[in-house]
């Protein structure tokens, strides 16, 4: 079984989906109705559009790609599946708004739509995140098959390998080694030991901060897979979170963390003047094109760091296919064929090799991985089996808005990280009982 | 504008302050036209003197997933349309309003509301659009696009050239009116003169907003009719901005509309002042 | 007083002009304007102040509507991104399109000045409009960075020390009426130029005549007859400032705290971004009903100058 696998990838490789079309019709592939994408321009646009192209080469079945910017493309899909007849069949959600679709009933489950579909045993399910079940209104396996995982998009700890061989440091694994690597590294202004981000955006400096929440053992919520949404912000490890990150920052970061976003940290890295940022692994292309980076081959990839004992915490940032509900039944099966062709190997393989994120496991065993340019694989799969979802429920944008202004203020220094913690607990169980959640407020932090 | 006789002295002193002000204005705009010559990292490292590259532009015009020169066409397209048929409609109301005996209560009713539209966030008005023109099979047309433009910059239009309407003089208009003139000839041989250069304005006003607008642009429109905000927006990416990129396309996004509004607000002018009956 | 005039003027030309067709021209001009109004803003605008009294949830793919009453409208005084956003939006609506009237009124002053070089001059000044608002965010944001910004780097240049100008909170609303004065002159610039070329000479020759000299000419002559160019062009200025997005968010995003959080923002939020169509709608209508106030009081105050002046 293993020999005609790697015989296959060989050949895929080799000759090229194109070719390939001409000789081997495999039996699985029928012949469908042309299907459209909806999806956001990113860097990792380029690798999905010519995985999507080798499915057209392969089956001879149309995909159509409908590209928006990224600051419009939840309006697009939203109009087309509140409409009566929808535009788009398949909707690249973001991790920020496919739990509005799952529970708007906006997407039909994979699974209604072919009872028989199984899902590659090694692909990532993403926390998860690819099941939902309407009636408890949880996303666990036990529920519906929703949606195909598009790209896992997860914080990574970035740092420079050349800095580390330099002063012979060891790859991080605890805070604590984060702490001291960051602090042996920081010689301001020239470089600085690591670079978070602090600013209040869209989901900006929560998403920064959960990796060391969830490191740590610590949560927003009590039990958001059964349902339970009591407050455990305001307990000792979010404290603890809290002041270490506030910490880190003002013995071994960037003086101005309170104004850092995305594009700044980013910027930070490739101009050399950051030894650590934990950034999302989508951004690894920029590390090493000469046209966007000074520390072309120098940057290295770690897993978010994690307590002793305990996994690391990444925050998923992901994206998930999912098939609108209100267009015809034949366009729904089309879809379905697409994604049973997009989950093997064989189609990932042809992701990873266009620069894309391969979401099934069975590639980040190949010997590619061991390639300079593929050097981030292995470490983005020890990572992805702990990957967390932070937010299972649709009205997470309203609960994301006050963990950022609380968590800007705490760092910026104008409360304290007891008052942030405290205020940001209240506010979130004022807005799960305003949704009805079963909810409830942990005793406030002393 | 001024009775007053300057002085060769006066003159260089008034060219020197424009010219001050002049250089203010244009740094920053020659500092995002040359970003886009520029290679990203060259960017962020804050370098003066940098090596130019043409890599943006054939990014942006030539790559397989752009279709900037399309998105022109259709910026084009859904700007002029959407302006000729804006200014028109807001000259005419607005002549109609101050000069053809309305009740006070219609002028300031009618004035009043489009005031209060233009007030109305985007976000809310397109989505609003959004279902009105997929009712009746439209969303993805130019013409959705055209009557959307042109009904978002009616209410700058009517209020501005109800401020150049006010200018006509009435002896003027009495004088052609007892000659016997009706309405149209009056408006084209006596008004429209007059009020050229507010006209101009007021035209190249509509038009850059119509090319600039993003929100209403992208909610109407599919791959075959964007327009250039829309691709220019696809720059600034979930976690990322591709700055030089972005610049590239800035900047070729200013040229046509540059020279179109010099090019048009001269001719604008003459076209309209002549035949002016003095 | 100008009412009054109408009616005069109007009667004369009655008698003059032929029977019947006037208010079929009267009809006719005025047509196509109204059936744009209410075609394409009437529905739009009746549904936003329909849904702010509405809950509307989503089930099944379907949308719910259940009636809320004033709940929206009672709610908004507790929104503490609402009481920011607009207390920052009106400070920031007032300074830039102050600023921006006055640079505006002053460069199309200089440059009815000079007969040569008029047209590069006015291609110069109008540039700064024809960048897309999300264009002017980016680059702005890049001029204005701390470690790399050009703006820092030129203050460097005469021995001024950099400053954190997005990320301090005394500087960032600053900042960015900074970058709006720079993004929206222009706009006033072209209006003000049309309204001083549009101006009747003779006025000005009488003045001269009478030895009035420039300060004199521009505060009895000029100024109050641009008085209505003037107010118009405020009036359309201040409701986009209260729409202003764009560049606000490439900016600062809203921070540091809450320091350049527009209403604009909080409304993109609640509305669109947390799917509150019924809170987002009332919140739209709020700051419609708002801005009104200010604008009515702008205007009532430009007549009243005008009417003075006369």
């Amino acid at each position: 079984m293993n020999q005609i696998r790697i015989n296959r990838r060989q050949a895929i490789a080799g000759i090229g989906a194109t070719a390939l079309a001409s000789t081997i019709r495999p039996v699985w592939a029928q012949s469908v109705a042309p299907i459209t994408i909806v999806i956001n321009q990113s860097p990792w646009f380029d690798s999905f559009s010519k995985t999507v192209q080798a499915y057209e080469a392969e089956t001879g079945n149309k995909v159509e790609l409908d590209v928006n910017p990224f600051a419009g493309s939840l309006e697009k899909q939203r109009n087309s599946v509140r409409a009566a007849a929808g535009t788009y069949d398949i909707l690249i959600m973001n991790s920020g708004w496919f739990a509005e679709m799952y529970f708007g009933g906006f997407v039909t489950a994979i699974s209604d739509i072919d009872p028989g579909f199984q899902l590659d045993p090694d692909l990532f399910t993403l926390a998860n995140s690819i099941y939902f079940d309407p009636a408890s209104k949880t996303m666990a396996p036990s529920g519906k098959l929703m949606s195909m995982p598009i790209q896992p998009n997860l914080p990574m700890l970035y740092y420079r390998g050349d800095l580390y061989k330099e002063k012979g440091l060891k790859v991080v694994e605890t805070f604590d080694d984060l702490f001291n690597n960051a602090k042996a590294l920081n010689s301001p202004p020239d470089v600085y030991g690591i670079v978070q981000r602090g600013a209040r955006g869209a989901y900006t400096v929560s998403y920064d901060f959960f990796p060391y929440l969830f490191g740590m053992g610590g949560g927003i919520y009590k039990d958001p897979v059964a349902g339970d949404y009591s407050l455990t912000l305001n307990n000792d490890v979010g404290r603890e979170a809290l002041d270490y990150y506030i910490r880190l920052a003002k013995d071994a970061g960037h003086p101005k963390t309170a104004a850092m976003d995305q594009a700044e940290v980013i910027q930070a890295l490739v101009t050399g003047h950051a030894a650590h940022a934990s950034v999302v692994i989508a951004a690894w292309s920029q590390m090493d094109d000469p046209e966007k980076s000074i520390v072309v081959d120098k940057m290295e990839f770690a897993p978010t760091p994690h307590a002793p004992g305990l996994p690391p915490g990444p925050a998923l940032g992901h994206w998930l296919g999912g098939i609108s509900h209100n267009v015809p039944d034949e366009r729904k099966r089309a879809a379905v064929e697409f994604f049973r062709w997009f989950q093997r190997p064989e189609a990932q393989m042809v992701n990873a090799k266009a620069g894309g994120i391969p979401l099934n496991a069975a590639v980040y065993n190949d010997p590619m991985t061991e390639e300079r340019q593929f050097r981030w694989m292995k470490p983005l799969a020890a990572a992805l089996p702990h990957a967390v979802n932070p937010f299972a429920f649709p009205e997470a944008s309203e609960v994301i808005s006050v963990l950022e202004l609380g968590l800007n203020r705490s760092i910026a220094g104008e409360i304290s990280s007891v008052d942030a913690l405290n205020s940001m607990s209240d506010e979130i169980e004022a807005i799960m009982a305003k949704h009805a959640y079963k909810t409830g407020k942990g005793a406030p932090l002393g | 504008m001024s009775g007053m006789v300057t002085t060769p002295a006066r003159h260089i002193a008034w060219h020197l302050i424009l010219a001050i002000c002049a250089v203010v204005v244009l740094v920053p705009v020659v500092w995002t036209v040359a970003a886009g010559f520029r290679t990203q990292i060259s960017l962020l490292m804050g370098e003066m003197a940098f090596k130019p590259v043409l890599s943006n532009f054939a990014e942006v015009l030539f790559s397989k997933t752009s279709d900037f020169l399309i998105n022109y066409r259709n910026s084009l397209l859904i700007g002029t349309c959407s302006t000729v048929l804006c200014v028109s409609i807001a000259t005419l109301g607005a002549w109609s309003l101050h000069r053809m005996r309305w009740r006070a209560w219609v002028v300031n009713s009618f004035l009043g509301w489009t005031l209060i539209f233009n007030m109305m966030p985007p976000v809310a008005l397109a989505s609003a659009w959004y279902t009105m023109t997929r009712s009746v099979g439209l969303d993805n047309s130019f013409l959705a696009l055209i009557l959307a433009h042109t009904t978002l910059n009616l209410p700058m239009a009517i209020w501005l050239m109800s401020v150049f309407v006010r200018d006509v003089p009435r002896e003027l208009e009495e004088a052609a009116l007892m000659d016997g003139a009706n309405t149209p000839v009056l408006l084209r041989y006596v008004v429209l003169p007059i009020i050229a250069p507010g006209l101009a304005a007021t035209s190249v006003l509509t038009f850059i907003f119509s090319w600039n607008e993003f929100a209403v642009a992208l909610t109407l429109s599919t791959k075959q009719s964007a327009t250039v905000p829309v691709a220019i927006a696809k720059f600034a990416q979930d976690f990322e901005i591709q700055y030089t990129q972005m610049a590239a396309s800035a900047a070729l996004s200013i040229l046509p509309a540059l020279v179109l509004l010099l090019v048009a607000q001269r001719y604008i002018v003459a076209g309209l002042t002549q035949g002016a009956v003095k | 007083m100008n009412a009054k005039l109408d009616r005069t003027a109007a009667r004369t030309a009655d008698r003059n002009a032929s029977p019947g067709s006037d208010t079929l021209w009267k009809w006719l001009t005025f047509s196509p304007a109204f059936a744009f109004m209410l075609l394409f803003s009437a529905l739009p605008l009746i549904n936003l102040v329909a849904t702010s009294f509405q809950n509307v949830t989503w089930t099944g793919g379907q949308a719910d509507h259940s009636a809320a009453g004033l709940s929206h409208y009672l709610a908004l005084p507790a929104d503490v991104l609402f009481r920011a956003g607009l207390v920052n939006t009106i400070i920031f609506a007032f300074v830039a399109v102050g600023g921006q009237a006055v640079l505006g009124l002053a460069l199309a002053l200089f440059t009815t000045k000079v007969t040569r070089g008029r047209t590069i001059y006015r291609a110069i000044f109008i540039l700064p409009i024809l960048i897309p608002g999300i264009v002017i965010g980016a680059i702005w944001k890049l001029m204005l960075n701390f470690d790399f910004g050009l703006v820092n780097k030129l203050l460097g240049a005469i021995a001024i020390a950099p400053h954190d100008w997005l990320g301090g909170s005394d500087t960032a609303l600053l900042s960015v009426i900074a970058v709006d004065i720079w993004h929206w002159t222009p706009f006033c610039f072209l209006l003000f130029l049309a309204g001083l070329e549009s101006l009747p000479q003779d006025v000005f020759e009488a003045a001269n005549m009478d030895g009035a000299n420039a300060w004199q000419e521009f505060i009895y002559v000029t100024l109050p007859l641009m008085i209505p160019t003037i107010v118009v062009t405020c009036a359309f200025r201040l409701v986009l400032a209260f729409k202003v997005f764009d560049e606000v968010y490439l900016l600062t995003g809203g921070g540091p705290g809450t320091s350049t959080e527009v209403i604009s923002f909080t409304l993109y939020q609640r509305f669109f971004t947390e799917d509150q169509l019924g809170y987002g709608s009332a919140m739209s209508v709020a700051v419609i009903f708002i801005v009104s106030l200010l604008l009515v009081f702008a205007i009532s105050a430009g007549r009243r100058f005008e009417g003075a002046a006369k």
